[in-house]
């Protein structure tokens, strides 16, 4: 971090003279460069490595709250990583970076994580706001499952590398409620009236919604999008949604205010609560990747790294499965990287056998992607974002 | 109730002190409920920075604990942040309250045209919504293509909505003190700028004090106008935010029952030497 | 020094330079590119153009007169319980605190020091559909047994109101500490009940405070989003938040400059009416 350093002197300075005070002065302390050169640099491992992520998207030692993988990492390869759970969802992610990344400017993060049922993963890349990834850095990506090989947003994973994958779902409280398994029992049971709520993602909701409908959300047209859209509205007016969400419904859910909600399958699998259920609803649920991403002026090789590390399906494995007997959870979504289960099993069996984290194939075949196009759909989106700030 | 105690307001009998205690408890009363509403946020705050939340999420009390504390940044990012909010929080209310002070002494002492003005642009950043002052900065600074987000964008977003309180604070200061002890010392041959070092700045230090105090409490606990211009900067209460989205952890209930514990007690220790002052002054 | 001497006229333009000049340009200015944003046209794929669209005011409106109408309407009723909240215990401190004063008055700042969000997160754990507060309001049927608070408009101004509530304190405090207590009690003398007296004296005397105070809970309160954010669901949304998502998540500056605007002149209206009503002289502190 050079630049905390100049930053740390400049203050030093200001408290001392009165440059500080003089606005052309701080306009022009204002003034920096991405380091480009830092993209380019050789094949030499940077000191700190600044990773992003999602909140609750890391093995962790519960007792001593440290992240065993990174701990491992560094004693490792001396890389320290400092690693920042700040990302709640990809549109405030997104507004938040792309300020700087517009001009050209560093983010100072070194990997960032992005979800591919919204917009602006393809919008970084389309946007050129992202580097190449150094493949020579990654022998291990030939662990990547298959079906990511090739996405449409990076045909040949030149910028993007899969960190977990998800299910989009219902879950219900079986206190409160019987089982809620279908997106109509969602948004029309009255006994649920005022308990449960939709995400604020347009891709998670309405693929649900389309499936429902028994249209392909895969190739949306206006007809479908407006079918799925109104039914959601008609939901919001009768009362029967409570709120929109992104990851905050899990505190709700957990703490009984809620009786189901729209929901992503780790999280359930996070809360540990034997009360709350997840279940792929009956006409079908939504699959989506995060994908690691690095910003310009992130250090690529040192990155890179980072992602050959855990593409190792030992690493992999553990990280998702964490280990019960040192008190360390793991991450619980569904890891990209073949082979990672047989390690998972030796850790902790549970977790390998937990179809919310190695889901059987009857599962993922009941799971769908949202259309690309659409996610893009400027009238589709504004018309989402009106519905859900109402 | 009024036409009852009318033909006896006068007479102090017995009906009317029974009247006036009860009124007068009833208002003590009032006042104790008050106070009880206005801690009890704070109250479930401090409690649940003890709380063992068995999940990831702390939301119900499950058991008490001293690990929040303990280990107080053992979140990721929340070291980072409260040192981050400190520093801002630092440079930005004394930068404030020195350019807040100049401006009030220029109020206060003296005339000169454009003082109409000066109020009104002093008054106008109190009378904004913070939206607005956030959202008009990230614009300007959108279109200043040589401006990177960050900690002088933060830093300078705080200095420019505490320099109105500043300013306000000391003002009312400077309002209410004798200028006859400042002709004193110019009578007596000091110049103007040794009549402010020995005289002017001494009397004015608790107003400049407390305009130091309420910037630094603005700036660190500022969220909307943060939340447009930091960039990619985590500051305490934007960690706080994203934190909210899933559950916070205690940790953020230990910081903020820290922040009021160090708070409460500053102004507890200025009250007492106030008191003592008065007492023998 | 001088110099000083010498320019004396000078002085007070370089005592106010530094400050006067930064909140012109990290004020003033900001406030005309925001001005200027709002009337251009395009979207954030293809950039923004200054094309005098005015049109964007009007599609503000028709979209989203809901929300303006919204903001005003919870920030005017917060605004009203704080005041009617607060007024005994600023007269109770005022004129019954004696030496306790100074540590009472601390206790109205004490919510400034947890932070903003956190003690709005509190009053989400506090109203949650199974906290005491919904079981107790459920026990004496106040709420329906399936009833809540949390996701409501009660729930939004409740905690609007709490938050801003040492700004309506705090003034009305100022204004009637500062009210001669022989002044009272010589009305007191003069009218025949204590109620009189209160109405005819100390109420008018403690309106600039009353002004103050209003002020200073108002206009943060229109503009908030955090409250609704935490505590409402999204038919409770204030134009705060409509502004927020279009600027930061949806990046469509345009829209959301404007809306700043129309946010301004409301609340600008709505200040010119209760000066009308209050009296300007009141408003802008000369009556003092």
């Amino acid at each position: 971090m050079t630049d905390q350093l100049t930053r740390r002197e400049l203050l030093k300075r200001g408290a001392a003279g009165s440059a500080l005070l003089t606005v052309p002065g701080l306009l022009a302390a204002c003034g920096g460069k991405a380091k480009s050169s830092s993209a380019k640099s050789a094949h030499k491992l940077a000191k700190t490595l600044h990773f992003s992520n999602w909140t609750l998207y890391m093995d962790t030692n519960k007792k001593k709250h440290t992240f065993p993988s990174l701990v491992e990492f560094q004693k490792k390869y001396g890389v320290h990583v400092d690693y920042v759970e700040e990302i709640n969802d990809n549109a405030s992610f997104f507004g938040k970076i792309q300020g700087q990344l517009s001009r050209g400017q560093s983010v100072h993060r070194d990997i960032v994580v992005l979800t591919d049922n919204d917009r602006y993963l393809s919008l970084m890349i389309k946007k050129g706001y992202v580097e190449k990834l150094d493949k020579s850095a990654i022998p291990n990506m030939k662990n990547l499952v298959d079906v990511q090989k090739h996405p449409n947003f990076d045909q040949n994973r030149d910028y993007s590398l899969p960190w977990q994958s998800g299910m989009t779902g219902i879950a219900y409280n079986d206190t409160l409620t019987g089982p809620v398994l279908s997106v109509d029992d969602l948004l029309t049971n009255p006994k649920l009236k005022g308990k449960v709520t939709c995400l604020n993602s347009m891709g998670d909701a309405l693929t649900l919604v389309m499936l429902s409908n028994g249209d392909d959300p895969s190739k949306v047209t206006d007809k479908s999008f407006n079918a799925a859209f109104n039914r959601v509205k008609k939901a919001v007016d009768s009362k029967q949604i409570r709120q929109f969400t992104g990851n905050d419904y899990a505190p709700i859910l957990a703490r009984g205010d809620l009786m189901a909600a729209m929901s992503w399958s780790g999280d359930i699998a996070q809360l540990g609560n034997k009360h709350i259920h997840w279940n792929v609803p009956k006409d079908g649920g939504a699959l989506w990747t995060d994908n690691m991403l690095i910003p310009k002026g992130g250090n690529v090789y040192t990155a890179s790294f980072y992602m050959n590390y855990v593409y190792d399906p030992k690493v992999q494995g553990l990280m998702e499965a964490g280990d019960p007997k040192k008190n360390i959870t793991g991450i619980y979504y569904i890891p990209p990287v073949a082979g990672a289960g047989e390690w998972a099993k030796k850790s902790d069996p549970s977790v390998a056998s937990n179809p919310l984290i190695f889901p059987t194939k009857k599962m993922l075949d009941s799971v769908h992607l949202f259309d690309n196009n659409a996610l893009n759909n400027q009238k589709y989106l504004t018309q989402w974002q009106n519905l859900i700030s109402a | 109730m009024s036409s009852i105690a009318v033909p006896t307001a006068r007479e102090p009998n017995f009906l009317a002190t029974v009247l006036a205690v009860v009124r007068r408890h009833v208002l003590t009363v009032y006042s104790f409920l008050f106070f009880a509403y206005l801690l009890l946020p704070i109250a479930v705050v401090m409690i649940f920075s003890f709380n063992n939340p068995t999940g990831k999420f702390n939301y119900t009390w499950q058991g008490f604990t001293w690990d929040n504390w303990r280990y107080w940044d053992g979140v990721p990012g929340i070291r980072s942040a409260i040192f981050l909010s400190l520093e801002i929080a630092v440079v930005a209310s004394v930068i404030a309250t020195a350019l807040g002070t100049m401006i009030a002494l220029a109020l206060v002492r003296y005339g000169f045209r454009g003082r109409a003005t000066t109020n009104i642009l002093i008054f106008l950043p109190l009378s904004t919504p913070e939206i607005v002052l956030g959202a008009s900065l990230l614009t300007l600074f959108l279109n200043l293509s040589f401006v990177t987000f960050g900690f002088w964008t933060i830093l300078i977003a705080h200095i420019m909505f505490c320099i109105s309180f500043a300013v306000v604070t000391v003002k009312a200061r400077l309002v209410g003190f004798d200028r006859h002890l400042e002709e004193a010392a110019m009578d007596l041959g000091a110049n103007e700028w040794t009549t402010f070092r020995k005289v002017t700045l001494p009397l004015t230090a608790p107003a400049i004090l407390a305009a130091l105090l309420l910037c630094f409490a603005i700036s660190i606990d500022d969220f909307v106008v943060t939340y447009f211009n930091s960039g990619s900067e985590v500051t305490f209460p934007l960690f706080v935010w994203g934190a909210a989205r899933i559950g916070a952890p205690a940790q953020v209930n230990v910081i903020g029952t820290a922040i009021f514990v160090v708070a409460l007690a500053a102004m507890l220790v200025n009250v007492v030497f106030q008191r003592r002052r008065e007492v023998r002054a | 020094m001088s110099f000083f001497h010498r320019h004396r006229g000078l002085t007070p333009y370089l005592l106010l330079g530094p400050g006067i000049a930064w909140l012109a340009v990290f004020f003033v200015v900001p406030l005309g590119f925001l001005a200027y944003q709002s009337l251009q046209s395009g979207n954030f794929d293809i950039g923004y153009a200054f094309t005098w669209s005015w049109g964007n005011y009007w599609h503000a409106i028709r979209d989203y007169h809901a929300q303006f109408v919204r903001s005003l309407e919870y920030a005017g009723l917060a605004t009203v319980l704080a005041l009617v909240i607060s007024y005994p215990v600023a007269y109770w401190i005022a004129f019954r605190g004696g030496r306790w004063k100074n540590l009472l008055l601390l206790f109205i700042v004490a919510p400034f020091f947890v932070t903003y969000l956190i003690r709005t997160l509190a009053w989400e754990t506090i109203l949650s559909d199974n906290g005491f507060v919904v079981n107790t309001l459920q026990s004496l049927h106040v709420l329906g047994s399936s009833g809540r608070l949390l996701a409501t408009s009660t729930a939004v101004v409740t905690g609007i109101t709490y938050n801003f509530l040492p700004f309506m304190a705090l003034p009305l405090y100022v204004s009637l500490e500062q009210i001669d207590g022989s002044l009272i009690e010589a009305a007191e003398d003069l009218y025949a009940s204590k109620l009189h007296a209160f109405l005819r004296v100390t109420l008018p005397l403690s309106l600039p405070g009353v002004v103050a105070g209003t002020l200073l809970t108002f206009i943060p309160a229109a503009g908030d989003f955090i409250n609704a954010q935490l505590l409402g669901s999204p038919e409770n949304h204030m134009i705060g938040n409509v502004i927020q998502s279009k600027f930061l998540e949806l990046t469509d500056y345009p829209a959301a400059a404007s809306m700043s605007f129309i946010l301004m002149a409301g609340i600008l209206v709505a200040v010119a009416i209760y000066a009308r009503i209050v009296g300007t002289e009141q408003l802008t502190g000369t009556a003092t």
